[in-house]
């Protein structure tokens, strides 16, 4: 079967004229229209980019994080392999990392069982932590400053903690006075805990670590 | 290709695009800050000594989150003038030197225990500066300087000395800010 074109219409030359006219008003509709999407295409991903690259170092290193119960610490930052979120943090926050050769830093803001540490309880920070030269136990308030106590104290050492007799320690927080250590919490907000360990051995080991061998952070009881 | 398939298509390039910004802007975030450790400590790229960042339990420093028992003081150094010698006097206390470069990455750290006869010395260099040291060095007398390869031209040394106990911070302070931090002059040529 064949199917015969017919060789020329009659009123070809208007009909081709009229299809010029429909596509050009076609293509400016488009030629528009793609402007506006070309805008939007990039007003996303300038959007989306810079508000996303900022969200992920406003906090934390993301990413390497080890645990230990309510410890984390992130000790590749310390490295020649910090990742580059770690690196932005870095140059966002001004901090200065404790070299993986010097020490680890663990922080927790959390208790054991995992509530947010708060200034309205009490705490109990204790009996033992991994092998170490020296090391200090610090307690923030919300902005990350140590805190500023009438006795100021916001921290002890492991030099300066007063031990029980099988050599393991007891540190308390809150807002009344105990015997032995206490570290007086703030009035209000959230609290930071930071645990560094210098000259340690813990910190070749990059795997999880053995959440038995750091102190435990146990809520006492919460105030009014 | 209609109106919602051009519009799809607009929004996933926008997301694609989105990827990319979002990774330029990380990676170029330690180089485009300044208030970074080593923009701030920039004036110390002359200083002959370490300066103190933070003294121990100071409350007026632009350093985050601070340990209270530990000064922390630093130098900067740029390798572009001749490798750097870091010299520290240890003590009693615990000391430790590390070594970071611009841009975040911390390359080398020593604590107070490599020390010989209570002297840590090492000298920072780049790998042309140290093929340079070990083609001018006498084959039967080489040196005993501890060498560091640092990966970029400039970067920080940071020293941190810990008082274990209050009474003594004002010695922690003293030997953070005591680490001498110089220009290793070429020895003259015979």
């Amino acid at each position: 079967m064949t199917i015969r074109f017919p060789a020329a219409l009659p009123d070809a030359p208007r009909l081709a004229s009229a299809g010029r006219r429909v596509s050009a008003s076609l293509r400016k509709r488009r030629s528009l229209s793609t402007a506006a999407l070309v805008l939007y295409a990039v007003s996303v991903a300038l959007l989306l980019g810079l508000g996303s690259a900022h969200w992920a170092v406003l906090a934390d290193y993301p990413f390497g994080k080890i645990k230990a119960g309510a410890w984390q610490a992130a000790p590749r930052v310390g490295s020649r392999e910090a990742d580059p979120y770690a690196r932005a943090v870095l140059a966002r926050t001004a901090e200065i990392p404790l070299a993986i050769g010097e020490g680890l830093a663990l922080t927790a803001t959390q208790d054991s069982s995992g509530r947010t540490l708060d200034a309205g309880c009490a705490y109990r920070v204790g009996r033992a932590t991994p092998q170490a030269r020296y090391w200090t136990l610090t307690l923030y308030d919300a902005d990350g400053r140590p805190v500023a106590s009438e006795l100021r104290r916001s921290g002890f050492t492991s030099a300066e903690v007063l031990r029980d007799q099988d050599g393991g320690f007891s540190v308390v927080i809150g807002r009344e006075p105990k015997p032995g250590n206490w570290l007086q919490a703030p009035e209000s907000g959230r609290l930071g805990l930071a645990l560094r360990l210098y000259d340690t051995p813990v910190a070749t080991g990059m795997a999880n670590l053995d959440p038995r061998v750091f102190p435990s952070i146990e809520r006492l009881e919460c105030g009014p | 290709m209609s109106d919602p398939a051009r519009f799809l298509f607009a929004t996933l390039c926008g997301l694609v695009l989105a990827g990319i910004v979002h990774l330029s802007a990380v990676l170029a975030m330690p180089w485009l800050s300044e208030r970074d450790a080593f923009s701030r400590l920039r004036p110390t790229l002359t200083a002959d000594k370490s300066e103190l960042v933070a003294a121990p339990a100071a409350t007026d420093t632009w350093l985050p989150r601070t340990d209270p028992a530990v000064a922390v003081s630093a130098c900067a150094y740029n390798l572009d003038e001749g490798p750097v010698r870091i010299s520290a006097n240890t003590g009693a206390l615990f000391q430790s030197l590390s070594f970071h470069t611009k841009g975040g990455g911390t390359f080398f750290a020593i604590t107070d225990r490599a020390a010989v006869r209570g002297v840590l010395e090492l000298v920072v260099m780049t790998r042309r500066q140290l093929d340079e040291a070990l083609a001018a060095e006498d084959e039967d007398e080489p040196s005993t300087d501890v060498r560091i390869v640092a990966p970029r031209g400039e970067g920080l040394v940071v020293v941190r000395a810990l008082a274990a106990f209050p009474s003594l911070r004002g010695a922690a302070e003293d030997a953070a800010k005591s680490v001498s931090c110089t220009i290793d002059q070429p020895p003259a040529s015979q």
